[in-house]
């Protein structure tokens, strides 16, 4: 098996024999060193929360940026190469942004989500640096102001991040998750990135679609608790939420919560883990 | 530096007056292509724009919304035909009224049409009211610069409420939402009448209470056909037949009056 | 090089719709300004066999569309899968070739007439406003011809009885217009079966006796 590899696993957009593109699994694989996020999914609300490692005391903890906001609506959680995430991010908020100039309404979150594994797959080998020649199903209107972006030099290589996009829009709150596959799914919750198999199981066992938001909060970084090596405290993790506007909108407000508010949310947890309920 | 400029310098050949190099002596310009009767009426240089006529009226309830339309096409004072819809559904909630240029409206529509396929593949829903509106606008506004000559009004319902709202266009994409609105030859005929039974505005011989717009549907469906009727008396380019389309959360029902033919 | 004005102009085209069909009519004079200068074209042509197109107005650009019109015929006909555009398809297909045409401020100067099988029969201008219609007439035809077709013009018309009322008009149209003659074309498209285009034929028994009474 990993003779065939080694001879099909150059070429970003060479099929192996078996059918199967390595250079976008070994970008999966990557996704798995990176840090755990977990996504969780309720009627009140989405939580995503992410573990950051900080690799010396001297780091200042609140640079490292592992959450961030999309658009009013939605925001993501990062896990994998986060400098590729900055170009899927860029790519997103413009995507939202040019969805209001042009129909004056806040963009779907699905739609975010694919817009992002429309970029997903935009890499390779061709010189010619990415003219839109690749078919993508992205050209809505001329004048998109996209031009800039797709006449750029193309990734060479396939993403190495993953991400996990929280958003309410007028279907209500919606959990996505992307990876370099350009894969697009909604899931209940979901978690991504080195714990993630430990994780997803933790989620399984004690996800109910029914819960609270300040039940899911727990639930998320409870999980995060239970797969991180360092013990976690409100400084080495991140935690966000779309929930319901005050004025009852039909969108989200997006908004990343405060050490403070995070503390609150550690505080709630149980002392201890009691052996997966 | 000041120096005069000179309009004509800035012209192309395409628009200076001096005779075509083929021009048959003493040349009587025929109207087989622009059909005008006198030679003296067609213009010196040929203009990409012709004034179809037409009006278009859109109004809003509380549940409900309408689109009308005469079906007129004239050029100056003929009529080429007298079946020539202004009107197109966009959504099952939105519907769409071009008065001005016939061409310009056929290729708007086309496209407006794609745009809204394109949408609907992409999000998979149909586009609101709001949306199509901005959407409207923009693609006005991307021929800022070669204005497509049509002047647009657009009704629909919200597609949570089901409230009735109408947008008002000029023809490079500026727009406003209103309730009520009338473009065209007509407008000035037909919009004023509207304010004043529709809107409510200045009938002092009504308590303040009775003024806010509260016309049922039925109501604003008489008052757009008498609307018509009284801008066809009056404008030559509006006639033939009204079409209308009533908009509400059960969807859209088309109805077609006769109007006079003179 | 726009065309800014025409030069060799054709004058009206007139059509009707019947029940077995449609007739489409037109004289056959190309004028240089006021100068009958060719006195025997075709202004009807029929590129395919289910639809024929009439035009007027510049008589070059009508030679052009008429060129690409048989383009695209003989690459369909290339195909050779028996795929060929319909009458209505062809009409969508000229009116955003006149708008693009006219967008670009280098329009085709002409009036079109499209008329085809299945009792097709519509316009295109040089702008690129396109509709169909039971009677249609360009040019000065749409001054004196096309009150007179309007008014004739009856659900249940058979052919021979549109073509009589086309030529009836034409007749008209040489009385009245001066860039009209009597020498005509007339085709005749039913709604099943082959076309005709007839050629060239003088319009008879013209009385010009009155011409001697007005002073």
């Amino acid at each position: 098996m990993f003779q065939s590899r080694s001879e099909y696993d150059r070429g970003v957009n060479t099929f192996s024999p078996e059918g199967r593109l390595f250079q976008v699994e070994y970008a999966l694989e990557a996704i798995k060193l990176g840090s755990t996020a977990v996504g969780v999914q309720t009627a009140e609300g989405v939580v995503i929360a992410v573990e950051k490692r900080i690799p010396s005391p001297l780091v200042e903890p609140r640079s490292i940026e592992k959450i961030v906001e999309v658009d009013v609506h939605a925001g993501a959680a990062l896990s994998g190469l986060t400098a590729d995430a900055r170009t899927l991010i860029e790519h997103a908020r413009r995507e939202a942004q040019n969805h209001r100039f042009h129909y004056d309404e806040p963009m779907p979150v699905e739609s975010i989500a694919r817009a992002v594994c429309d970029l997903a797959l935009r890499f390779g080998e061709s010189g010619e640096g990415g003219d839109d020649d690749d078919g993508d199903d992205n050209d809505k209107n001329e004048g998109d102001g996209e031009d800039d972006e797709r006449s750029g030099p193309r990734l060479s290589r396939p993403f190495g991040v993953a991400l996990l996009i929280a958003g309410w829009d007028e279907n209500g709150p919606a959990l996505y998750t992307t990876d370099p596959s350009g894969t697009c799914i909604h899931w209940g919750a979901k978690a991504i990135g080195a714990g993630s198999e430990a994780a997803q199981n933790a989620l399984q066992e004690q996800y109910r679609r029914d819960m609270r938001l300040a039940e899911a909060e727990v639930l998320a970084l409870r999980v995060l608790r239970q797969v991180m090596e360092e013990k976690l405290n409100a400084h080495n993790v991140e935690v966000a939420a779309v929930t319901r506007t005050v004025d009852h909108a039909r969108v989200g407000q997006f908004q990343l919560y405060s050490t403070e508010r995070v503390k609150a949310c550690v505080a709630r947890l149980p002392e201890t883990e009691t052996a997966t309920s | 530096m000041d120096r005069p400029l000179s309009h004509s310098s800035f012209l192309p050949p395409l628009f200076s007056s001096a005779p075509h190099p083929l021009s048959p002596p003493h040349s009587v310009p025929h109207p087989s292509a622009a059909p005008s009767v006198n030679a003296a009426e067609r213009p010196a240089r040929w203009s990409p724009y012709q004034d179809n006529g037409g009006t278009v009226v859109a109004l809003a309830g509380r549940d409900y919304a309408i689109v009308a339309a005469d079906t007129r096409f004239s050029v100056s004072f003929s009529i080429p035909t007298r079946e020539f819809t202004k009107i197109t559904q966009l959504t099952d909630r939105v519907v769409l009224a071009s008065a001005g240029m016939g061409a310009d409206r056929q290729y708007l529509h086309k496209m407006l049409h794609t745009r809204l396929a394109m949408y609907r593949h992409q999000h998979q829903r149909d586009m609101s009211l709001p949306a199509a509106a901005q959407m409207l606008s923009n693609t006005l506004y991307s021929r800022r610069f070669f204005p497509i000559y049509a002047f647009n009004v657009l009704g629909g319902i919200d597609s949570a409420t089901g409230e009735g709202f109408v947008y008002g266009y000029d023809a490079i994409g500026s727009h406003e939402q209103l309730k009520v609105v009338c473009s065209g030859s007509g407008q000035a005929i037909v919009q004023p009448v509207l304010d004043q039974q529709f809107s409510g505005r200045q009938r002092y011989s009504v308590p303040d209470a009775e003024r806010a717009p509260s016309l049922t549907l039925e109501q604003a469906t008489a008052l757009v056909r008498d609307a018509f009727a009284s801008a066809t008396e009056r404008d030559i380019h509006t006639g033939d037949a009204l079409e209308m389309w009533q908009i509400t959360a059960a969807g859209v029902r088309q109805t077609r009056y006769e109007l006079r033919k003179d | 090089m726009h065309t800014t004005e025409p030069i060799v102009t054709g004058a009206s085209v007139l059509g009707i719709q019947c029940v077995d069909g449609v007739v489409l009519g037109c004289d056959t004079l190309a004028s240089y300004g006021s100068l009958a200068r060719f006195q025997r074209v075709r202004r009807i042509v029929q590129p395919g066999a289910d639809w024929v197109l009439g035009g007027g107005g510049e008589y070059s650009d009508l030679q052009e569309v008429a060129r690409l019109l048989e383009t695209m015929v003989t690459r369909e006909y290339c195909q050779e899968d028996g795929v060929v555009r319909a009458p209505r398809a062809v009409h969508r297909y000229l009116a955003r070739v006149m708008y693009q045409r006219r967008s670009r401020l280098d329009p085709l100067f002409n009036s079109l007439v499209l008329a085809g099988r299945g009792r097709f029969l519509g316009v295109v201008d040089m702008y690129g406003t396109a509709f169909e219609s039971h009677v249609v007439a360009t040019g000065f035809g749409s001054l004196l011809a096309l009150p007179l077709l309007r008014k004739a013009w009856r659900p249940d018309m058979r052919m021979e009885e549109g073509a009589a009322c086309v030529e009836h008009c034409l007749r008209v149209l040489f009385y009245r217009d001066c860039r009209a003659l009597s020498s005509v074309q007339l085709a005749r498209v039913p709604a099943e079966g082959a076309i005709e285009v007839s050629e060239p034929y003088e319009l008879g028994e013209l009385q010009w006796h009155v011409a001697q009474t007005v002073a």
